[in-house]
Order: structure tokens, then sequence, then C-alpha cells
């Protein structure tokens, strides 16, 4: 039997026609190409290099931006691919949310003229392959103290510094990199292959096993002038890709969700002890109520964010409510599902242990759970507690 | 050159199947989609759309809900879309012939559809609609090339492929070829909303749905399958081999 989205209420009849059908055209394809291949790709620690082509050949690369050979789809419809995307494996998505939505999306907003006609073309199909550099080793949650650092020198500017845990580094054919100029945090086009720049990849990952993660260093890197972002200065930069990032993620954790709950389902009715369906036992049914609860839940909570999204009508706050709660059920789901799989519930027969680690990663990168609570509680009181200071 | 292909909406392969009244339920089908022989014929057609220059129609017909095949037919390259809108059951003479009035109003060269429907595996559209426009139907088809101006398609026969030339209008009847089915890219999605669909009844084409010819009186779930036997033991290796060979023929 294949796989069946839960929508307990019918939560897609409100999508549009053309948003259902590029639901329906990422689901088979994920279907297709993502789940016979992906427990292998995880085994192996890599992405598959043909899903890099077939996202771009599909034309969902960078999904709601428009002009520049860019889709041009609605902010709902950029959630409903996440979803499905990461029905298949959160890396698949990590790929699609880093290349739309931190790499495309400052270049699209931010940069020159030339920078888009450049770049966007060739990233959205596929051809070129972006990463986003804001994390360092010592500045995750706070970003704003970052140490790396460019200075000026004639017609170039030269780098200095390290990010690390950067999605997609080793692979990039270009890096977005957040930097102080000045004191003045701005973002800069690096290119693989410039002077000075290198991207290790970082090994030994019990989450996202298909997705690369790495190190951009920068020693004395030297890139032109015109490889600055001319348009934004400050945090606001890298926050505002992280805003469109973090939406993706919130419907990509439903999708996720709905995958652990589709196989505990499915797990519960078939596997007989003491002589029933273990989905005949009401403590396994209430663990799917409450699964079927949370999920119907944080459905209605990401479409409505796509609504506010396309409307314009949305506060940062908004979109960490979502992230926070999305992937936190997600993840709960996740162990309940695995839970419910008894033993079998950790081979990679199942797709839960999978998607258990992954979220994990997914619960502490675009901003940690805490941090969305810090956001949230800064909103409602008016108070920052994010520093003890002032 | 204009290819017509006919699509026919199926139930989903993996949507759950209940029956009432002796009939399919259609309400409780979660999933339709393009029964699978016939996006073979769509793959087929889009291909003479590139090499050939072939503007493909793609033509349906049932109730309103089956104008979807027709937009995913469209999102992947459907030049022109026609609906022949009928919400009752359809015999299939009465189908065939509306089909073939279709064809004729598309005004196309060739016809290519699925050698049957996942549905009702009756296999009769083809070449009952071959029949009613009095062309030939080659069947079994896997790919249909122009080559010098005849159409050569290839077909598996029992002992291995074979290559069939056709010097005029006919009817190819598909079955699961090779060929990777392309996907509906977004683009090709957006621009299938915007493409017209000619929507027109039976009455229209100037056919009557009243004579169906064969009909389906009713449909009931396969039989149960009886339970499986076991054997144990090196003595009963003699029983186990008269079953499979006269029970289970499969040795
Ligand atoms: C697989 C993966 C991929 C990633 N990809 C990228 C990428 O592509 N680009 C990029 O720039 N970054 C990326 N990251 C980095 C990610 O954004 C950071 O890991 C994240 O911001 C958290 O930073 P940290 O890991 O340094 O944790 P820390 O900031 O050290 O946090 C550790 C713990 O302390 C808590 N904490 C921190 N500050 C406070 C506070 N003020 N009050 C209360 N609790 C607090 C946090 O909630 C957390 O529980 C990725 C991370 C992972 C795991």
């Amino acid at each position: 039997m294949g796989y069946e989205a839960l929508d307990f209420y019918d939560v897609d009849s409100l999508l549009t026609d053309e948003e259902r059908m590029i639901r329906d055209a990422v689901r088979d394809w994920v279907d297709e190409s993502v789940i016979p291949k992906i427990e292998n790709a995880c085994r192996e620690g890599v992405f598959l290099d043909e899903w890099r082509q077939e996202l771009g050949g599909m034309g969902i690369l960078g999904a709601p931006l428009k002009g520049y050979g860019c889709p041009g789809l609605s902010y709902t419809a950029y959630g409903v691919i996440c979803r499905e995307l990461e029905r298949g494996d959160s890396g698949i998505r990590s790929f699609a949310s880093v290349q739309g939505s931190l790499a495309m999306y400052p270049i699209w907003d931010f940069g020159s003229e030339e920078q888009k006609e450049k770049y966007l073309p060739k990233m959205a199909s596929g051809e070129l392959i972006g990463c986003f550099g804001l994390t360092e080793p010592d500045y995750g949650s706070n970003p704003g103290d970052m140490v790396t650092k460019a200075e000026e020198d004639d017609d170039h500017y030269i780098l200095n510094g390290a990010k690390m845990w950067i999605t997609n580094g080793t692979i990039a054919d270009l890096a977005v990199v957040w930097a102080k100029l000045d004191g003045v945090i701005r973002g800069f086009i690096v290119e693989k292959g410039d002077e000075g720049f290198s991207a290790p990849e970082m090994k030994g990952k019990h989450s996202l096993k298909a997705s690369v993660t790495s190190e951009l260093v920068f020693q004395d890197c030297k890139i032109p002038k015109d490889r600055i972002l001319p348009g934004v200065k400050g945090l606001r930069g890298p926050f505002s890709c992280l805003n469109n990032a973090r939406f993706g993620i919130s419907w990509g954790a439903v999708g996720a969700a709905q995958s652990c709950f589709d196989s505990a389902r499915s797990y519960a009715m078939s596997r007989i002890q003491f002589d029933h369906p273990i989905a005949a036992y009401q403590l396994v049914q209430n663990k799917l109520a409450w699964m079927l609860r949370e999920i119907t839940k944080a459905q209605l909570l990401a479409y409505h964010l796509g609504v506010k999204k396309d409307s314009g009508e949305w506060v940062p706050e908004h979109i960490s409510l979502a992230k926070m709660n999305n992937v936190d059920i997600a993840l709960e789901i996740a162990r309940v599902a695995r839970d419910i799989h008894g033993a079998n519930g950790i081979l990679d027969e199942y797709p839960v242990m999978r998607h258990m680690a992954n979220l994990e990663s997914v619960k502490t990168y675009e901003g940690t759970h805490d941090i969305h609570n810090l956001i949230l509680g800064r909103h409602i009181t008016g108070i920052q507690a994010f520093t003890r200071e002032a | 050159m204009k290819v017509a292909v006919l699509i026919k909406q199926v139930p989903d392969t993996t949507a759950r199947i209940s029956i009432s009244g002796g009939l399919v339920d259609e309400g409780s089908i979660s999933k339709w989609t393009i029964s699978p022989y016939d996006e073979y014929a769509l793959e087929a057609a889009l291909k003479l759309q590139s090499e050939s220059g072939a503007k493909v129609v793609a033509i349906t017909l049932g109730p309103q809900r089956s104008s979807k095949s027709l937009i995913d037919a469209a999102a992947v390259g459907a030049d022109e879309l026609m609906h022949v809108l009928y919400e009752g059951d359809t015999g299939s003479l009465s189908l065939q012939s509306a089909l073939a009035a279709a064809v004729r109003k598309s005004e196309a060269d060739i016809v290519l559809a699925g050698k049957q429907a996942a549905d009702t595996n009756s296999g009769s559209t083809a070449p009952g609609v071959a029949q009613m426009l009095g062309l030939p139907c080659v069947g079994l088809v896997s790919e249909v090339k122009v080559v010098d101006g005849n159409f050569v398609a290839t077909r598996s026969t029992s002992s291995g492929m074979e290559r069939v030339s056709v010097n005029g209008p006919c009817v190819f009847a598909f079955d699961k070829g090779d060929e990777e089915l392309r996907r509906p890219n977004v683009r090709g999605i957006m621009m299938a909303k915007k493409k017209p669909i000619e929507s027109l009844s039976p009455a229209d084409l100037g056919v009557s749905m009243e004579d169906g010819g064969v009909n389906v009186e009713s449909v009931g779930y396969p039989p149960e399958k009886p339970a499986g036997q076991t054997f144990q033991g090196a003595a009963s290796a003699s029983e186990v081999v008269t079953k499979l060979r006269e029970e289970a023929n499969v040795i």
C-alpha cells in the first residue's frame, strides 16, 4: 500500500489546483526517486547528485521567487513542496531550503542586477548549488557577535574567519557568506575555487546523513568588489533569509510527521501481539489519536501561516511559533512512532528512526527551539531574555 | 501532423476500492489518475511532438472530474485538450462512437491509446474506435516513430520484438514500454492551468449514449484467497510437486 498523507481536516482542499498539482508531482518524485534510495544514501553519507538535477528539472528551486528564471510560486506552494520533500527526508528538504531561501533569496532581494542575472537562473535550474554561511564555531544562537571579517584591499575584499555547520558547503558552487566589514554585517558571494577559500566536509553525523554539512574556511580569501550584496546591512540580511527558510521548515516538519504516522498506523494494524493487532489496544490508539491531533493542528498552523505570508501580513514571531511547534511535535511523533514499531522501529526498513534523528537537527538549526521561545517571550513581554546584560 | 491520445481517468492503482449496490463506489476513491497504459501512449505522442513536430490533442470521455487528467496531460506538454463530458455510465459501443467522433472532430492523423484501462481491463476501446473510424489498429505497441512518411511501431510478440510499418492513419494501442515517463515540472503545471479545454457533450458530437452495446452489469470482489498449506519433511516432496503442477500450475 502506498503512502497516504494524513489530512484529517482535508486542509489540502484549501490549496489551489496548481498547488495540488505541484504537491502530486513532488510526492510522486519522492516516491520514485527518494524513498528507494534514501537509506543507502544515509548509510553512505551522501546527497545524490541526481537529486540536484531532478529538483532543478522539476523547476521547484527558489519556489516563491519571481523573475530571473525562478518559479514565481506562492509561499504556500513553497510550503507544500517542503512538506512533500521532508516526507521523504529532512536532508532533501534542507537542500531545497538552503538553495532557495538561504542562497537564492539574498541574491534576489539584496543582490545587484548583474549578480541576479549571473546566478539566479542557474541556481533555479540546479546547475549551480549555493550555501549560506552564518554560523561560526563560537557563535551559533548569537550570530551578531560573529568574528569573520572582510577588509577592503584595492579592488578586492579580503575575508578571514571560519563558518561551521554549513549545509551544502562542500558541494556548493557559491557561498553567501555573512561577515563584518568595518564592524557591520554584510553579505558576500564567495565562489568555489576563490583564492584562500576551502570547504571541508564535516563527518560523523548521526542526523541529516543524506545532507552535506561543511566548514567554510577563509584564509586571506580574495574576492572581487562586485561580490558584496549591495542591498543590505546588519543582521536584517541573514534574518530575512532565515524567515523564509523557517517558514518552509514549519511545513516540512508536517511531512516528516505524516510519514511517521503513516508508518506507525500501518504497523500497528498488522503487528499481532497477545492475539490481536496492537492497534486494537487503547494505549496504542491513544498514541495514534494524539499524533492525528498534533498533525492536524500543525497543518492548520502551516496553512494559515502560508496565507499570511502570501498576503504579506506576517511578523517574524508568527514564523517562530510555527517552526518551533511543528518541529517539536514532529520530533515527538517520530519518537512515539518508533516506540509503536517496537524493535523494528530501529531498523532502516522503516522511516521513523531516520526522521527522528533528522528532526534533532531541525530542532536546532534555523533558530533552536528555545531561541524561538525567547523570540516569543520578548514579543509577549517586551523584555529580551537572550542575554543577561542590559 | 496531429496525434490524438485517448486518456481515461481511473482510480489510482493504490486506491482502496469499495463496492456498493453491485457497482464501484466512486465517492470512496481518494485518488484518480490517468490510466497507466494511456500514460505510455501520451509519452509516445509527446515523443512524436518533439521529434516530428506533431501536435498532440488529448481526448477524454468522462464526468467533470476527469478534466483533471487533461490538465495533467497538458502539464507534460499536450497542445490541445478535448473533453467529452458525460456523467453517466457508458457502454463500450457508445463510448467508442463518441471517442471516434471526437477524434474525427480533432482532425488527428493517428490515434494513440492504452491497450486497456486499469479499471475495467476490457481492452476494447482502441480496436473499437479503429473500427468506427475505419482505420487499422496495431496492438501491444511500445513505440511509434515516423520513418520516411510511414508510422513504424515496435511491438512485443511472444518470440521477441516486431517492427510494423503503417502507411496511413491508424490506431495504436500501447503496452507498457521501456520509456521513462516524463514528469510535470512547475512551468508545465502553471501553463496547463491556462490551457483551454474544449468541452463537448456526446450530443454535440452527434452521438447517442443510449445504446451502449456492452454494459457492465455488476462488479464484485475477487474471491478470498484460500488459506496457505504447510508441508513438512522430505516425505511430502512428491505431494508438493503434484500440487504445484496440478493445482498451482506453476511447474
Ligand atoms: C545539520 C545542521 C545544518 C546546519 N546548516 C547551517 C547552514 O547551512 N548555515 C548556517 O549558518 N548554520 C547552519 N547550522 C547551524 C545552526 O544554525 C546552529 O547550530 C544553531 O543556530 C544553534 O547554534 P549552536 O549549535 O552553536 O548552539 P548554541 O547556540 O550553542 O546553543 C546550545 C543550546 O543553548 C541554548 N541557548 C543558546 N542561547 C541561549 C539563551 N540566550 N537562552 C537560553 N538558551 C540558549 C540553545 O537553545 C541550545 O539548546 C546547521 C546546523 C546543523 C546541525
